[in-house]
């Protein structure tokens, strides 16, 4: 029961401050775009006049004050209702609708390509520690975390697409023939973009884990007992080194997501992170609160279900 | 300090040297035109060859890198700044400030960093100034709980209680006894910073919000070099690998000050 | 109306031998209307998919504000207007047979064609091109996009069924030629709730007249348009065209390269070779009623002095900003009226103005400004130095960096201040902060340039220096008010030697277009593709 109470109270804390950022980022975004330079494209062009700017301007409510306008939106908001978007006349919760799913097919993707290939190298890296392999693979690893991913991105398209026209080069299907495969060989270039910024991660989290795992007693005793180490690890390393893991993607899950701004620009994705560049380039002052707050909501509630995973798993920190 | 750290300091100490003094050595200005130059490979004028509009590579770089490390460096300044005296203030008061600034630090942890460095600087605008202030206000979150753990750890110290009792206010209390002991973590935060700085500014100049023209930065040189990369791929070599190559070791560099720096986490 | 808002980098185009070549090759073998029974080799067939990339969603509403570049394609497709270009850029027929003028010039009659149909069967009568106009483009409170174009219309008139009247406040000579751009007809029996803003119409399967109809609209993916069965003219040969949402320029480039593109504009020029070397694509350069200025601020009393913008289009080495920006798909400008306006384009203009650092140091010496400390010019004791803005957008940050160091060759100094697109616009158009900045304009192809001249349009219109000068507002109206060929050629020549002495904004290049198109698409005629749209009826693809 003491346990119950202790994951109560956490759960509390935990939505509590969630609560709080959601409020701020929204809060934040919107006062912040409204009071920006420049406007919505549509009155923000060289061939407008002045006096369809200003029909324009009544038109979209703009011409209210800014308080007023956050006061209206939040009203909205609390009920579901995010606004309507400027730039389309579509409800900002359908655009978002239409992106979201995008989006998270590919951060998921990129995660678990990242943790299928991150553990078992992060366990064979612990397993030879100061290897010769060890090193070589750090040092793949830390170069994925300092390539800038566009650049990366543009390089994949060259080669795989460009010069050997294996994989195609942008969208998320191909219209005519719009199968599982196309789609999986569309998710392809972007997936491996991606996954190279967040594989270390994960890596590192599995290879100091999976150390201190073996440097503890039982394990020692196990290996003193004759076990291969290889069964000592599998047996019972791998499973307390999972711990971490689950805390290394519940950070990267924010990364993730900033990460696929850039990465569906680069591939075409058409998902949230490009929207989000379209409504700030745009000023859509709706669409981008919108989204902003979808993406806080998003990584908040991760991060929320990352933690409750922490401490099923972890027997200590529940007995604690 | 491994090998590899030792390594990684040294190549951003000739780094640093090539991109302070180098420009005093090299004086062909970085936004001089020669358009009978555009895309000229390397020569003895332009030992990395010239850009589309015939400006010398060596230069941009040189100048460019000035640029970007500076964006890098101050922005990690700004964000530790900042963490600095979230952190502390949530670790000396205590209470409700402390679980409000404490569970705003996590909250902002948990935000899409690149999402909101996005807006606002689409919509404040791109000097390096705000470049400078956006990045770091969106990345001081492990500062701040690095020294929110020391101020904890410290603040019932034997000699930090004495101090107290003596009147000594909090302010001095943290700059003379908690925060050097916070030291070793920071060093190694404000490093994975700078990198964490200058990666970010060259993604937001490939989305055309970065350092903006004709002041050069690694990032907006690859920006703009895209274009090129079927007819000139080395112009967006060059500064692809340097910012690489930097970050690269910047990131070495965190690693190895926190083996050193860290004696749990040597091995 | 005329700026063009592309939403990256790079505008375009260019003359190529390869363009020549390529364009006898395939040169459209139909005619609207010409009933065609192919020859198994040479002549058209039917069938085939043709996908092009756009930059974002598009709206499918040509008077929406929120159309921009990319839905200009789509919609020139879809919604026939009253004209559409000729394949000679004059205005030929389209959803009306013919059109006069009143002998006092203040009304235009268009008899429209008869037995026209909207995709869902509806009949097509004259009372939709009243809506369009009377209840769309001449309602203010809508702000519909081009409405500052109509400002002479007072309204539209049903005469009969198939007999429109267009009433004017002041002769618009050029009317049938804005009627040709972006004037799509809406249907009435589906829009007259909400006009702009129905989103099942702007987003989604519109009504509509042209040889395609839209057959599925996915959002952020791509659109794709079927034959439109319904359509009053000969049938579409493809079965299917697909505007496909690519916003980076240079996946365009890998899209096109690996064979997933069929026609699209090369935004990034610099990739031009590597296009041509590439097997099954054509590279051709098109002409654009298109030009790019800089503009002097005329509040400014530095840039009032003729001498001083004749100077400054002297010291700038125009040809080396097409060759290096443009990578030679352009020509020096020196008035607004463009080579694609073959019949009213005074070619002999052209090498007014040749580079020459000398001659212009001279002038700004003969307007009094003279070199002080570090070779700056200086007048009264002030140096010369000022500001550019500079718009982040397709090719103008580079040209600003050639501009600004050609200046300081004469010893003008140019401060660079890049902004966001948008932020700019507000600053330099809507706000008139500025002191000086380069852009560009495209106009619909007639060389009634009254928008951007006149001094009625200072200040607040698209006249964006300010330049107010009786005599060129004379020429304006002058071209104005005859629809005689021979006469308006007679003015408007006289309008570009004028604009090309007094230099209202300096003009800088006319910009070709690069179209790089599949080698088996046949029947694209030889205009920009935003006009070759209007023809996309006429498309095929041989089979291979």
């Amino acid at each position: 029961m003491v346990v119950g109470q202790e994951v109560a109270r956490f759960l509390f804390q935990r939505i509590a401050s969630g609560a709080l950022v959601i409020v701020f980022a929204s809060a934040l975004t919107f006062f912040f775009v409204n009071l920006a330079p420049g406007g919505p494209s549509s009155i923000m062009r060289f061939d407008v006049s002045a006096e369809q700017r200003e029909a324009l301007i009544k038109r979209m409510g703009l011409d209210k004050p800014v308080v007023e306008r956050y006061a209206d939106w939040a009203a909205g908001a609390i009920r579901g209702d995010l606004g309507t978007s400027l730039l389309s006349d579509e409800p900002v919760t359908q655009r978002i609708g239409e992106r979201l799913p995008n989006t998270l097919i590919l951060a998921g993707a990129a995660l678990v390509v990242s943790i299928l290939i991150g553990i078992p190298i992060g366990l064979i890296q612990a397993l030879r520690r100061g290897s010769a392999l060890d090193h070589l693979l750090s040092f793949y690893s830390a170069i994925g975390l300092a390539v800038p991913v566009f650049w990366l991105g543009i390089v994949l398209i060259l080669v795989f697409a460009v010069s050997l026209g294996w994989l195609p080069s942008a969208g998320v299907t191909t219209i005519s023939e719009d199968t599982l495969v196309e789609r999986l060989r569309h998710l392809a270039l972007p997936t491996v973009a991606l996954a190279t910024t967040t594989l270390p991660t994960i890596v590192r989290f599995m290879r100091s884990a999976a150390l201190e795992v073996l440097d503890e007693d039982y394990i020692r005793t196990a290996a003193s007992k004759g076990l291969a180490p290889r069964v000592v690890v599998t047996r019972h390393a791998l499973r307390n080194a999972l711990i971490p893991v689950v805390s290394a993607v519940g950070a990267l899950v924010p990364r993730l997501l900033g990460g696929t701004v850039v990465t569906e620009s680069v591939f075409s994705w058409p998902g949230m992170g490009r929207l989000a560049l379209e409504a700030a380039q745009g000023r859509d002052y709706p669409l981008i609160t919108g989204i902003t707050v979808v993406v806080a909501g998003i990584a908040v509630a991760t991060t929320l279900l990352v933690d409750l995973a922490y401490t099923r798993i972890d027997p200590r920190l529940r007995a604690s | 300090m491994t090998r590899l750290g030792l390594f990684a300091l040294a190549t951003l100490g000739v780094i640093a040297v090539l991109v302070v003094a180098g420009p005093l050595f090299w004086t062909i200005a970085p936004e001089t035109t020669n358009p009978a130059q555009g895309l000229a490979g390397p020569s003895l004028v332009h030992p990395l060859g010239a850009d589309e509009l015939g400006r010398d590579v060596l230069s941009r770089l040189l100048h460019g890198g000035r640029v970007t490390l500076l964006v890098g460096v101050a922005a990690m300044l700004a964000s530790l700044l900042i963490g600095v005296v979230v952190g502390a203030i949530a670790g000396f008061n205590g209470g409700w400030l402390d679980a409000l600034l404490m569970r705003f630090t996590d909250g902002m942890l948990a935000v899409p960093a690149f999402f909101f460095i996005l807006v606002v600087i689409t919509l404040v605008g791109t000097s390096v100034g705000t470049l400078v202030l956006v990045i770091g206000a969106l990345s001081w979150m492990p500062v701040a709980r690095v020294v929110y753990g020391e101020t904890l750890r410290w603040k019932t110290a034997e000699f930090v209680v004495a101090a107290t009792s003596l009147g000594v206010p909090p302010p001095r209390l943290l700059v003379r006894h908690i925060l050097p002991q916070a030291i070793p973590s920071l060093v190694v935060s404000a490093t994975l910073g700078v990198a964490f700085a200058i990666l970010t500014e060259s993604a937001l100049s490939y989305l055309a919000f970065g350092v903006q023209p004709p002041l050069p930065s690694w990032g907006n040189m690859l920006q703009r070099a895209q274009q090129y990369v079927f007819t000139a791929p080395a112009l967006a070599l060059y500064p692809g690998l340097a910012i690489t190559v930097v970050v690269l070791a910047f990131n070495f560099l965190g690693d190895g000050l926190r083996d050193a720096l860290d004696p749990r986490r040597r091995r | 109306m005329k700026l063009d808002l592309s939403s990256f980098p790079f505008r375009t185009t260019s003359v190529l031998v390869v363009a020549a070549l390529a364009v006898s090759a395939c040169a459209s073998p139909t005619q609207p209307g010409a009933s065609t029974a192919p020859s198994a080799q040479a002549g058209p067939v039917s069938g085939g998919t043709v996908t092009m990339p756009i930059g974002a969603d598009p709206t499918l509403n040509p008077w929406s504000p929120n159309a921009f570049i990319e839905s200009l394609f789509i919609n020139r497709v879809l919604f026939d207007g009253l004209t559409k270009p000729g394949k000679d850029l004059a205005p030929a027929p389209d959803l009306a047979e013919s059109w006069t003028t009143a002998s006092d010039g203040l009304s235009w009659t268009f008899k429209l064609r008869s037995g026209v149909k909207w995709s869902d069967g509806t009949p097509f009568t004259a009372d939709d091109v009243a809506f369009t106009f009377n209840d769309i483009v001449l309602k203010p409170d809508l702000g519909a996009q081009n409405r500052a174009s109509y400002a002479a219309v007072k309204s539209v008139t049903v005469v009969d069924a198939t007999t429109v009247r267009f009433d004017l406040s002041r002769k618009f000579a050029a009317l049938p030629s804005f009627l040709a751009y972006n004037a799509g007809i809406l249907p009435k029996h589906v829009l007259s709730a909400n006009p702009l803003t129905t989103t099942t119409f702007n987003k989604g399967t519109p009504v509509s007249t042209g040889p395609f109809k839209v057959d599925k609209y996915t959002s952020g993916q791509s659109v794709s348009l079927v034959r439109n069965e319904n359509y009053f003219g000969a049938k579409a040969f493809l079965d299917k065209l697909v505007f496909t949402v690519v916003a980076d320029p240079n996946t365009q480039v890998a899209q096109a390269l690996s064979g997933d593109l069929q026609i699209m504009i090369l935004d990034n020029k610099a990739a031009v070779d590597r296009m041509k070397s590439a097997a099954g694509l054509s590279v051709v350069a098109r002409p654009l009623v298109q030009y790019y200025w800089l503009s002097l601020n005329q509040t400014d009393s530095r840039f009032t002095d003729v001498r001083v913008r004749q100077a400054f289009v002297t010291a700038i080495d125009r040809a080396a900003i097409i060759k290096s920006v443009e990578l030679g798909y352009g020509s020096i400008a020196n008035s607004p009226i463009t080579p694609a306006l073959a019949a009213y384009y005074d070619p002999s203009l052209a090498s007014k103005y040749p580079y020459d650092p000398a001659k212009a140091t001279e002038l700004l010496k003969a307007a009094g400004w003279t070199p002080g400390a570090n070779g700056v010019l200086q007048k009264d004791g002030k140096p010369f130095q000022f500001t550019m803005d500079v718009g982040q957008r397709g090719v103008l940050e580079p040209v600003n960096a050639l501009i600004q160091q050609d200046l300081k060759k004469v010893g003008v100094i140019v401060d660079l201040n890049t902004m966001e697109w948008n932020s700019y616009i507000q600053k330099d158009v809507v706000r008139r902060e500025y002191t000086a900045t380069v852009n560009w304009w495209t106009y619909p192809s007639d060389p009634d340039v009254f928008p951007y001249y006149h001094s009625s349009a200072a200040g607040k219109g698209f006249n964006i220096p300010g330049y107010q000068d009786p005599k060129l507002d004379d020429l304006l109206v002058q071209g104005q008010s005859t629809s005689d060929l021979e006469a308006r050629k007679a003015v408007y020549k006289q309008l570009q030697q004028y604009t090309s002495e007094v230099l209202p904004y300096l003009f800088l290049w006319y910009p070709q277009e690069i179209d790089v198109l599949s080698t088996s698409l046949k029947g694209v005629p030889e205009l920009g593709l935003r006009d070759a749209m209007h023809y996309a009826g006429e498309w095929w693809l041989a089979k291979k």
